[in-house]
């Protein structure tokens, strides 16, 4: 008890702050972006066979983290990091109450959709739906789409490749990420109906916000400004 | 699973609380208690369950999804566990103490049960202890609440300590004047509940919501930057409280860190005015909450003021630093009983001995530091 009520932390110390940043295709786009804000990775975090998860910035306090683009949601939630990149379609699939997304950083542009094989769009009279199986990565958003207007959807929950389902028998129905439409069109798939436009969001944790208010705006301020001139 | 696996299992978001940490939260709660006393605020003691609709009647609705309830067999009406206490103190200054003088200031403390818990806090079961504060209107009485919560969580030798000053009447004075239908208003509820600006894209009023959520920080700089914005004239004068409420916490307690965000609303369902929640550096989930409500309007009538605050003991304790152990002293066959209360009489932890075992050994197994033997104390 005693300890640390006798040495308060000075008003300047930096506390460590965890940019978490996803996997993949985003990865590429956000780079130059926080790059711009003046935050550079270490040499190795460039290096494609690399085996680290954490890498060091040329700010001694701030490291920048790299997991699945669902996870950023997590750690960012849970206040493992303090930052992070996350599409709008993690953020709808989990709403974690303890993210704000308060930047579209206007990357990773996408949609999400229904889409169902091209032979049963004609046939097919979504009036007189009860229920409808899906299969997606985003059984959370889907169930909500589809009660929205009185259809209980059952989903199998895939992790990839859901454009297979259809053709093996798994589901009619899919809904997943659709930006050109070539992955869809390549398995005989049509997209029907639009659930939400996607682009990635600059994310922060609620707690860390509210107790480093000065220093977590200032790099939502310092994003801001390179992703309106990006 | 073995047997003695499954009699271990316990329903998901309830657990045992061990030594030493149910000694270190019962010490912690005496101690917010104290604090509560120490400036007037009386304890109440209400029951675990009550009668659903009086519990979860008037503002207490909202709290009605997070509720267990089960059936009373003798008077065959429906029984809720409580949720939270508050609902119950804002009762009881309604009624068995609606003829006691105000202001009248209760505290308590207690456990309550909720149905479920979330991904990131998923314990069902916690200890809550607060006060509430009944019938007084005046900002004075808003910061005494903030005050007080946050001098509870230094006697716990909590730093870092930050107040989240929010104001949940504020946007719906907006959208009220903008004369927004039901969904339009959801939707931006919705967004500003992640601060996403992008959501706002399309909505009326877009340009003042996103000024309001930029306008969140540091407590000073935000009021400014509140008051630069265009609002209808309700949503001023919510304002202009939270202006009055921030200076009577400031006069008294000007090193208290303190945040406002304008369009935070969660997890006040039944509040009526300025809010806050408490937060700590190193701590990633809130430390507790408070703020402005009617107490009793679930009799019908438009209820009393009230303001109250309430401390999670959960989150507190997993961030508060341990108060140091007791000193263990381990005593040897046929030790002289007075001898042994003077040694408590001083604040030492005395383990008796039961049987003939060698005292050396007994006392290492059953972590004592020290061993009393033939009238002498021996460190181990």
């Amino acid at each position: 008890m005693s300890q640390s009520a006798d040495t308060p932390m000075p008003a300047n110390a930096n506390e460590p702050l965890v940019l978490a940043l996803p996997k993949g295709r985003i990865l590429e786009e956000a780079m130059p972006l926080v790059r711009a804000a003046g935050i550079l990775p270490e040499a190795e975090f460039d290096d494609p066979d690399s085996r680290k998860l954490r890498f060091a910035t040329n700010h001694a306090h701030i490291s920048i983290i790299r997991v699945r683009s669902f996870d950023v949601a997590t750690f960012v939630a849970f206040g493992a990091a303090q930052l992070g990149v996350a599409g709008n379609d993690v953020l709808m699939e989990f709403d974690y109450p303890e993210l704000y997304a308060p930047l579209d950083l206007g990357i990773g542009q996408c949609r999400l959709a229904v889409a169902e094989p091209a032979e049963m769009v004609a046939t097919d009279d979504p009036r007189r739906w009860s229920h409808v199986t899906v299969a997606t990565k985003y059984p959370t958003i889907t169930q909500r789409h589809f009660a929205r207007r009185g259809v209980q959807a059952e989903c199998i929950k895939l992790n990839g490749a859901m454009e297979l389902a259809p053709a093996l028998g798994l589901s009619r129905r899919i809904v997943d990420l659709v930006s050109s439409g070539a992955t869809l069109k390549a398995n005989g798939l049509v997209e029907v109906e639009e659930i939400a436009q996607i682009t990635s969001r600059l994310i922060v944790n609620r707690a860390a916000l509210k107790t480093r208010p000065a220093e977590l705006a200032g790099w939502i301020e310092r994003f801001r400004e390179v992703a309106r001139a990006a | 699973m073995t047997d003695a696996a499954a009699r271990a299992l316990l329903p998901a978001g309830l657990r045992d609380i061990l030594p030493p940490d149910a000694a270190i939260e019962a010490g912690a709660v005496s101690k917010l208690m104290g604090v509560f006393e120490s400036h007037g605020y009386q304890r109440v003691k209400p029951p675990l369950i009550e009668f659903e609709e009086s519990l979860l009647g008037g503002g207490g609705a909202a709290m009605g999804p997070h509720s267990f309830r089960l059936m009373d067999p003798v008077s065959r009406r429906m029984l809720a566990l409580r949720p939270d206490m508050t609902l119950q103190i804002a009762r009881i200054a309604a009624t068995r103490l609606g003829h006691e003088p105000r202001p009248l200031r209760l505290g308590y403390a207690g456990q309550v049960l909720r149905v479920a818990g979330s991904q990131l806090r998923p314990e069902r079961q916690f200890g809550q202890a607060g006060i509430e504060l009944i019938g007084s209107d005046s900002a004075q009485a808003d910061a005494e609440a903030v005050r007080i919560a946050a001098e509870g969580l230094a006697a716990l030798g909590l730093t870092g300590v930050s107040v989240d000053l929010t104001l949940p009447t504020l946007v719906p004075a907006v959208t009220a004047a903008l004369g927004l239908a039901d969904a339009k208003a959801q939707a931006v509820r919705d967004a500003l509940d992640h601060k996403d600006e992008a959501r706002l894209k399309g909505l009326p009023g877009a340009e003042t919501f996103r000024a309001l959520i930029k306008a969140g920080g540091a407590a000073d700089a935000a009021l400014a930057k509140l008051a630069a914005i265009d609002l209808p004239p309700l949503a001023k004068v919510e304002l202009e409280r939270l202006q009055a409420v921030v200076a009577a916490i400031r006069a008294p307690a000007p090193d208290l860190e303190l945040t406002v965000d304008a369009v935070e609303n969660r997890g006040f369902e039944y509040h009526s005015g300025v809010t806050f929640t408490l937060f700590a550096k190193g701590a990633s989930f809130e430390l507790g909450r408070g703020g402005r409500y009617r107490a009793g309007d679930g009799n019908g009538g438009p209820g009393e003021p009230a303001v109250g605050v309430t401390l999670f003991m959960d989150t507190i304790l997993r961030i508060a630093p341990a108060p140091p152990a007791a000193r263990r002293i381990y005593l040897a066959p046929g030790t002289d009983p007075a001898k042994a209360g003077l040694l408590r009489a001083e604040g030492w932890v005395t383990v008796a001995a039961l049987d003939g075992a060698d005292p050396q050994d007994q006392a290492k197994r059953l972590g004592c530091g020290h061993l009393l033997i033939n009238g002498s104390i021996h460190s181990l």
